[in-house]
């Protein structure tokens, strides 16, 4: 993004606030808090780039994804990587695929509900009009009529369907499934975004994932962090916080980052972390801080995210077209349940690279057989789940002995998929079989993962199942905030991406409204 | 399903850049001697031979024009030739196509033949002056014209033998055919300026001929100058030649130029000319273009791994055979992977059972070391063993679990080196690199249902 004519503040200068991190967490709280007339400095460890600079191809594309290394355990390890950790101004919005269901109030509830897993100490009806707020200032394509919730609106027609999303609509019509067109934060028609200027319509390219270029799919680059720029924010690209600074009363007073190999310290009032699922408390373990109960690293979720793929007679190429435009609700609670929650569907586009490595890692095919089915590449089509993961004691972040090159520690992630997350896979997999098949699909390939990076520094009533309060502030440090997906105390069904953005500007009026 | 997939013409094009004083016609024995394995084309740069100075003789405005020429050309697989000025001319093209700033795509590897460099070319100032000098209007004939005095003693200047008569005349005729202001364009300016920051380093598989009796461009100069900005060079020095090396000894440059397309420039999979025409096209962006131009070179056959070990690069190698297996012209795959690990380039995360990257890697590899003289049903138990983790190599640290990890790693490394290659991506009916240029608006896609081609793309519009 342009940067020129940002306010600078001096090293020695004690800003308001710090943000660390200027993803979905960071930027719209950073947007609100500047405009409120706090002087902030963001610090993104990732580089600055214009949304022109991206390219499509994979392998390069990379510049835009937090590649340090990372180890994942557990029986059903994650993958990190491109599969859900971005970096750079605008986070890992920069590669995301803006599929924006809301969130689901069952879900919120979820404990009320089932017995199992637990509830958000914030109540639906409060994060709601967050949610519209983002809806309305993102401009978010989406149905005419959306089957599960009839009032809702959405400012712009859907964005275009491709070969997987006509797939998946005939698959899910012949077997009485309803499914209708994606809630996407990617505008359909140009859009006239508020602080930063012209986002042209979506053009088809299918790239979202390697960043778009011309600013259609909502990204921070292009919408919050111009508007924070705008009202006095600065915004410090290529730096990497590693210390956080205390004093005698164990509030926060300085961050210590490292830009162009170079340490730096930044004073200031107040610190929010923003810098994702793993690298939040990552810093908070090495730094030992905001850990008196033991919950930083606790209850980390990944959502399920099972493909079903089918080999079509047509030229499928779904690398064409906005990736995931077809949405259904239908098994968010599953009359046939074996299991408690449920799951998103959703249609896949997919770059032949993600492709072909989801394909061999859950596959063992090699020689003659995998190049063959590498080259069915263009003819297959699939669909891909959202789902409930619950949240699970031993599912946790640690630190390894291996440390990085600024000597922080790896983070070391464990995760095992439970009963409940297998029994929804499981469904997922017959269902998506069926509406594959029923749409013509032969060869059918199921192709498990997970994505997200969720928990870990969840919110609670209280501080012995929590690291920060219902407020996202930590209940150790009392200027000390945190508004990232590392707070979600369970996964939803949902995405995490438009709720975690509505959090943020909620999290925003709960600073605002502190007195400190 | 069809796999008509485009043949890739067999013969490379060679576009051939004089040198001063010269035109196209300075490389007719080299097209003879090369007819049947590579097609020559020669340009006249302009102010040179037929092509008249219309826009003017600078380095820029002649690199634009071969740029243009290459274009309308259409040639899918192409080197570069470049022989004294022209080499100069050659590197700033080379540059610009592996950047993707030139909208050109396909080249395989620059030739150099006593070239100048793209830093200011040594001369001796009392030479350039004395050959400045004879395009004033005092010495020049009555065309305006070098004299043909000036002209023999410049073709003298620059040969160890004498030429036989036909080809002493012609070169002569060469330099009394240059436009004089495009003469003076090159010493005053050309030969002066440096263009070393723009071309920086270029990956691209060169040769770098040199005559043994050459002045100031000899081979020391040459690895020395050129030398910087070619990483991967090799260099060859001919007997009984000065600086006029496609005159001198057309035969001996043509038998190094063959060799060098065989052994290294000439041995990547090929692209079809369909999907070259786009990712030269304004659909695809300079940057992707630069990216899609520098993966398609191809591998150095004397590669020297980075952090591998001779032996372990070699089962790797061995490895890859049976898990992507190629044609002829294949990928090293096995180097690629090396580089990307040299590189640091892992994906993030890595399974906590494994040592750190290129340590499971070691491991692994010299736990199958002997795999490429296994027989063939051997090596495929092995590998299934690997995949479902019941592979034992006795005497290694990594257990069966960890071998697993190791291998699943290594079959994605190794298949997404293939995946990611311009040919590979011909074969899998992948265009999405041409979903948009450096336009105000990008192009993106029109036509997204099942079995619909849009005009533009490699295999044509229509249905499918
Ligand atoms: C490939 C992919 C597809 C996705 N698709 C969707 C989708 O379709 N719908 C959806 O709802 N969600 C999607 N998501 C998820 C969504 O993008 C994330 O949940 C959301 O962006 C998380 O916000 P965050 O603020 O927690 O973290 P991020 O957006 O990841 O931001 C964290 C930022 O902090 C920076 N940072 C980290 N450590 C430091 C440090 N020490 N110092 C300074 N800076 C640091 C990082 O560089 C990064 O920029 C997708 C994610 C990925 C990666
Ligand atoms: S498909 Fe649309 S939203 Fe996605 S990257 Fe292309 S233009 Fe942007």
């Amino acid at each position: 993004m342009n940067l020129s004519g940002m306010r600078v503040f001096d090293h020695a200068d004690e800003v308001d606030v710090i943000v660390v991190g200027s993803g979905a967490g960071g930027a719209p709280l950073t947007a609100s808090l500047a405009s409120a007339g706090l002087r902030v400095v963001v610090l993104e460890a990732g580089p600055n780039v214009e949304p022109g600079d991206h390219t499509p191809d994979e392998t390069e594309a990379v510049d835009i994804i937090w590649m340090d290394e990372r180890l994942s355990g557990g029986e059903t390890p994650t993958a990190f990587g491109p599969n859900n950790s971005g970096r750079g101004v605008g986070g890992s919005t920069l590669h995301w695929g803006a599929f924006t269901p809301r969130p689901d109030a069952r879900d919120m509830s979820f404990r009320r509900e089932t017995g199992q897993g637990v509830d958000w100490p914030i109540s639906p009806s409060e994060l709601m009009p967050y949610v519209a707020r983002v809806e309305q200032y993102l401009g978010v394509s989406g149905p005419s009529n959306y089957p599960w919730d009839p009032d809702r609106r959405y400012a712009l027609p859907p964005v275009a369907r491709n070969a997987s999303s006509e797939m998946m609509m005939r698959g899910c019509e012949a077997l009485g499934i309803r499914a209708t067109d994606a809630p996407a934060a990617v505008i359909s028609q140009d859009w006239q975004q508020e602080g930063f200027g012209l986002r042209q319509a979506c053009v088809n390219c299918g790239a979202c994932h390697q960043g778009c270029r011309n600013g259609a799919k909502v990204s921070m680059d292009t919408s919050y962090l111009p508007v924070a720029l705008s009202r006095g924010a600065e915004i410090r690209a290529d730096s990497t916080v590693h210390t956080i600074e205390t004093d005698k009363s164990g509030a926060v007073t300085a961050v210590i980052y490292r830009r162009g190999g170079v340490d730096h310290r930044q004073r200031c009032a107040m610190l929010v972390l923003s810098a994702g699922g793993i690298e939040t408390p990552r810093l908070l373990l090495h730094n030992a801080l905001a850990n008196s109960t033991g919950q930083v690293g606790r209850n980390f979720m990944a959502h399920g995210g099972v493909q079903v793929w089918g080999r079509f007679d047509q030229l499928m190429r779904s690398y064409r077209g906005y990736p995931s435009s077809i949405i259904s609700e239908d098994m968010v609670r599953p009359p046939d349940a074996a299991f408690v929650g449920g799951y998103l569907m959703q249609s896949l586009g997919a770059m032949p690279l993600t492709f072909a490595t989801t394909l061999i890692r859950g596959s063992s095919l090699w020689g003659p057989e995998l190049t063959e089915a590498l080259e069915q590449y263009p003819y297959m089509a699939g669909l891909g789940i959202n789902a409930e993961c619950l949240p699970s004691d031993s599912n946790r972040l640690t630190l390894s002995d291996e440390v990085d090159e600024l000597g922080v520690p790896k983070a070391h992630i464990r995760f095992t998929a439970g009963e409940n997350e297998k029994a929804i896979e499981a469904h997922a997999v017959t269902t998506m079989t069926n509406i594959v098949s029923a749409a013509g699909g032969s060869d059918i390939l199921v192709l498990p993962r997970s994505a997200h990076t969720l928990g870990t520094c969840r919110l609670g009533e209280t501080a012995d199942v929590g690291v920060v309060d219902a407020d996202g502030r930590s209940f150790d440090i009392p200027n000390l905030w945190i508004c990232d997906t590392s707070v979600f105390p369970s996964s939803l069904t949902a995405n995490p991406g438009l709720t975690m953005m509505a959090l943020s500007l909620r999290t925003a009026d709960a600073i605002l409204s502190t007195t400190w | 399903m069809s796999s008509k997939s485009a043949r890739v013409s067999a013969r490379p094009v060679a576009f051939c850049l004089h040198a001063l004083g010269a035109s196209s016609v300075e490389f007719a024995h080299l097209r003879d001697a090369l007819a049947g394995e590579i097609e020559v084309v020669a340009i006249d740069l302009p102010g040179f031979g037929d092509t008249a100075w219309v826009d003017g003789a600078s380095v820029e405005e002649t690199v634009e024009f071969v740029i243009r020429r290459i274009r309308a050309h259409g040639a899918a697989r192409w080197m570069l030739v470049g022989h004294s000025m022209g080499g100069k001319i050659a590197s700033i093209i080379a540059a610009r196509t592996l950047s993707g700033r030139a909208p050109l795509f396909g080249l395989a590897g620059v030739v150099l033949l006593a070239a100048s460099p793209v830093t200011p070319e040594p001369m001796a100032e009392d030479r350039r002056e004395l050959m400045i000098g004879w395009a004033s209007e005092s010495h020049s004939a009555s065309d305006g014209h070098l004299s043909d005095e000036s002209a023999r003693e410049f073709v003298d200047a620059n040969i160890a033998e004498p030429l036989a008569e036909t080809d002493m005349a012609s070169a002569v005729s060469g330099v009394r055919r240059t436009d004089p202001l495009a003469w003076r364009a090159w010493l005053e300016r050309g030969s002066r300026e440096d263009w070393s920051s723009e071309v920086g380093n270029l990956a691209v598989p060169a040769l770098i001929v040199s005559g043994a009796q050459d002045g100031d461009l000899g081979d020391p100069a040459q690895r020395r100058l050129n030398g910087a900005t070619y990483l991967a060079a090799k260099f060859v020095t001919i007997e009984h030649a000065a600086h006029l090396l496609p005159i001198e000894r057309p035969q001996e440059v043509a038998a190094a130029i063959l060799t060098f397309w065989r052994d290294h420039a000439g041995t990547s999979p090929g692209v079809p000319p369909s999907t070259g025409r786009v990712i030269a096209s304004e659909r695809t962006s300079e940057r992707t273009r630069g990216i899609l131009s520098r993966r398609v070179l191809a591998d150095d056959p004397g590669y020297q791994p980075l952090v591998l070990s001779s032996q372990q690069l070699a089962t790797l190698r061995d490895i890859a055979e049976r898990l992507v297996p190629q044609g002829d012209d294949a990928i090293d795959l096995a180097a690629r992977v090396d580089q990307q690990l040299g590189r640091g380039g892992g994906d993030g995360w890595r399974n906590a059972a494994l040592p750190a990257d290129v340590d499971a890697y070691r491991l692994g590899l010299d736990a199958l070391v002997g795999f490429g003289v296994d027989t063939p049903e051997r090596q495929g138990e092995m590998i299934a063993q690997l995949i479902d983790g019941s592979f034992v190599a006795e005497g290694s640290t990594l257990n069966s679990k960890q071998l697993q990890f190791w291998f699943e790693d290594a079959r994605v490394d190794l298949a997404r080196q293939w995946m990611a290659h311009p040919a590979t991506f011909s074969r899998v009916k992948y265009d999405g690199f041409g979903n948009g240029g450096d336009g105000v608006r990008k192009q993106g896609f029109t036509l997204l249902e099942a079995g619909r081609r849009e005009a533009w793309e490699p295999s044509g519009g229509g249905t499918e």
